[in-house]
């Protein structure tokens, strides 16, 4: 079946359309793991694609991801015994100290429209928050946000913390924020930086490897 | 006739009405008695409730609009700020402007080889010792947030000691909790002579935020306490940027800012009636691609235009603003274009406290050679809304009247008239070049950025700043060294 009214809609960010369209490829027997897959997650590769482009401005690709979202709530009751496969699980958050939000809840948009699934802990996060709800989630991707040079300390706090717990090997760690640089990054032992969201979802997908 | 008897209309920016005014501030009472705010710190929460506003979920609160009314009476309508040696340098009240650096760049233009690099505390001393010989220049902020502090707890207490010692003009200056700013009370009542001495002669001001929306943590309403308590003046602007924190639309982004400001000058005139405070948002705008918050965006200069409306029209305080910086990466056309945009739109407007001169990259990087253009583009500035005086000795008709019976060879250039008055009728730019291009070719084909630099390497090495005393700076050593 082809999913291209569907694409079309969420590309719109045409919530109506969308979230019917998803209902009647429920109703006509496809997937759900395909809707999701070869419709919803396609059509945002594609609004990714128009946003890195600048075809595009950041409120249109978000209606876009709302969209995305909307359907998946469709498509949810659909999954068998609720296994939805997303492409990782990322806890996201701001570091202790630190109460800018903004750069951190688009990046989490933008990963959510790209198929990931996402436990935002919000803002002034302390390290052992981080390792807990990693722990409890089985999380594949921690994300750290940071815009102030003096709260940045705690990202490295935190990659300790997950090396004391034992569980430094079983997650990457990616984070960003305005004083974040690549080489912090390195020299802190995170996996990886990214200077912007768009560039979130590239790097979140090249540490799990699904491109 | 006598001469000087015409006024002379002093250019000025009108941006809102009385009826636009009006609405936006009504609109911000609204958001007070009818959405709320989240309230952090449990002694501001019980003073506000024993105050008249109501608790409605868990530590959110909504508040009457006659506390807002009153807060804004008894708060002073103007705000002196002295410099080091006690002069009342920044008489800030009704139409007097005054631009300053701004604060935390986390990178800077090094001076040597223009690479972007790490700010250090050499960089806050440099900035401070720039700004002091700047004649346009009038207050001083820490332009970075450096990496070489031994205590990073500490950090601001360090930049705050490292401007004393570069600069006597005022400082504004950030704190992170009630640890640190106690500190930097400590060296500004070492550097004023005491406590009362500071309290009647403040030079420092403090630069607090709000969260964005509608969200007062708690450390921040120690700071605001702590400043009230101490009358040390204080502004509270919140990140109320159009399409990120606030509203996209102008008007709802400044609502919720002045609502967001409300809040800190009720909280701050109950715990000290008459206590300073400079009013004022900080309303830029998200930009749509890049998602970067901006610094050379015309949005903020409109802002603040309306500001400075609603301060006329209503509010009566002096208000908080920003100028003289950009979005670009380098010192280029980009740079030089949005820096002058907002500083000649910041002084038609009557903004109060422009800091932020000297900022790139949207607030991520600052340049010592920025602040030397910002310099120059502000004495332009200022020439601007001077206005044109007209009276007999500007009309010049008996010097028309000389030259014409000078005989063909006389012109205005040889007249008396010219000598007398080219200094105070002409801008005479000190950085900017008009020079012929073989002589400009012959001084190395220089540009802007090369000139302003070349100018701040100068100052940096010829500026001396009147030093403190001895005793003074040791004292402040000694209360750094026991951090
Ligand atoms: C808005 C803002 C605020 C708002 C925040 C509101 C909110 N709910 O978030 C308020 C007013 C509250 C605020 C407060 C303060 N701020 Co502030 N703030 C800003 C401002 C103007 C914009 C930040 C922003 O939202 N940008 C828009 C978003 C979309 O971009 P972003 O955050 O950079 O995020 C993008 C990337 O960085 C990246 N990214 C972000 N997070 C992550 C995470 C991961 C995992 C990845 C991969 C990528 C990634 O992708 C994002 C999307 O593209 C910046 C200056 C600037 N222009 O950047 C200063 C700035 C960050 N603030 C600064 C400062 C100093 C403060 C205060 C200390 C000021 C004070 N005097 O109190 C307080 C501190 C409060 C605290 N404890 O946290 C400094 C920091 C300097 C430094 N090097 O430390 C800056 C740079 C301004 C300056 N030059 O002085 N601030």
């Amino acid at each position: 079946m082809s999913y291209q009214t569907l694409l079309d809609a969420v590309i719109k960010g045409d919530i109506k359309t969308a979230t019917e369209e998803t209902l009647k490829a429920v109703d006509a027997g496809q997937n759900a793991q395909d809707i999701l897959d070869q419709g919803l997650i396609e059509a945002m590769n594609v609004v990714g694609g128009k946003f890195s482009k600048g075809a595009i401005f950041v409120p249109q690709m978000l209606r876009s991801a709302k969209t995305m979202q909307e359907c998946v709530e469709v498509l949810k009751p659909h999954f068998q015994e609720n296994a939805m496969t997303t492409k990782g699980k990322i806890v996201l958050g701001t570091v202790k100290g630190d109460l800018h939000d903004i750069g951190k809840n688009l990046v989490g948009m933008m990963l959510e429209g790209a198929g990931f699934s996402i436990i935002d802990l919000g803002v002034d996060v302390a390290p052992e928050v981080f390792v807990d709800k990693i722990k409890e989630a089985k999380a594949d991707v921690l994300g750290m946000s940071a815009l102030l040079s003096t709260t940045m300390p705690s990202m490295s706090l935190t990659i300790k913390a997950l090396a004391d717990s034992g569980l430094r090997d079983t997650v990457k760690v990616i984070i960003g924020g305005a004083p974040v640089t690549r080489k912090y990054a390195q020299d802190i032992g995170a996996d990886s930086y990214a200077p912007d969201a768009g560039s979130a979802v590239l790097e979140a997908q090249k540490l799990l490897n699904k491109t | 006739m006598e001469s000087g008897s015409i006024p002379t209309f002093q250019p000025r920016l009108k941006v809102l009405n009385h009826r636009q005014a009006l609405a936006i501030h009504t609109a911000a009472l609204e958001i007070l008695e009818k959405t709320g705010i989240k309230m952090e710190h449990n002694e501001s929460l019980d003073m506000l409730a024993g105050a008249g506003g109501r608790v409605f979920d868990k530590d959110w609160i909504r508040l009457p609009a006659y506390l807002a009314e009153e807060a804004i009476r008894s708060a002073p309508r103007q705000i002196a700020l002295y410099d080091q040696l006690g002069n009342k340098t920044m008489p800030m009240v009704d139409e007097n402007p005054f631009y300053g650096t701004g604060s935390d760049t986390t990178f800077t233009l090094d001076l040597e080889t223009g690479e972007r690099r790490r700010c250090i505390l050499a960089d806050t001393a440099n900035f401070a010792k720039l700004v002091d010989g700047l004649e346009n220049i009038s207050f001083a902020m820490s332009m970075g947030n450096p990496e070489d502090v031994s205590k990073v707890d500490y950090i601001y207490v360090y930049a705050f000691a490292e401007m004393v010692k570069n600069t006597n003009k005022p400082i504004v200056f950030i704190a992170d909790r009630s640890e640190d700013i106690a500190k930097i009370y400590d060296i500004a009542c070492l550097v004023a002579g005491g406590e009362d001495q500071l309290r009647q002669k403040p030079f420092l001001l403090n630069y607090s935020e709000a969260i964005s929306p509608l969200r007062f943590p708690a450390h921040v309403m120690d700071r605001l306490i702590f400043c009230a308590r101490k009358g040390i003046p204080i502004c509270l602007p919140s990140g109320s940027n159009a399409g990120g924190g606030a509203p996209v639309t102008l008007a709802g982004a400044m609502a919720m800012g002045i609502a967001e400001n409300l809040v800190g000058l009720i909280v701050h005139q109950l715990v000290a009636k008459g206590a300073p405070f400079l009013f004022g948002p900080n309303v830029s705008a998200l930009d749509m691609k890049s998602a970067v918050v901006s610094y050379g965006c015309p949005e903020w200069s409109l802002t603040q235009g309306a500001l400075a409306d609603m301060r006329d029209e209503i509010y009566g305080l002096p208000i908080w603003s920003f100028a003289g910086a950009s979005d670009s990466k380098v010192v280029d056309a980009q740079a030089g274009a949005e820096a002058m945009f907002s500083i000649i739109t910041a002084m038609l407007s009557r903004c109060n406290l422009i800091h932020d001169n000297g900022y790139l990259e949207y607030g991520s990087t600052s340049s010592l050679e920025m602040v030397t253009i910002a310099n120059e583009l502000v004495a332009m500035a200022r020439f601007f809304i001077k206005g044109i005086p007209v009276n007999e000795t500007t009309l010049a008709l008996d010097a028309l009247e000389r030259v014409k019976n000078a005989g063909p060879q006389a012109f205005f250039l040889m007249d008396d008239h010219t000598f007398e008055n080219f200094e105070q009728a002409l801008f005479l730019p000190k950085l900017l070049d008009r020079s012929r291009y073989d002589s400009w070719e012959a001084d190395g084909s220089k540009d802007l950025y090369t000139r302003s630099n070349e100018e701040a390497k100068r100052i940096l090495s010829e500026h001396q700043v009147t030093p403190k005393d001895d005793g003074v700076l040791k004292e402040i050593d000694d209360l750094l060294k026991a951090l």
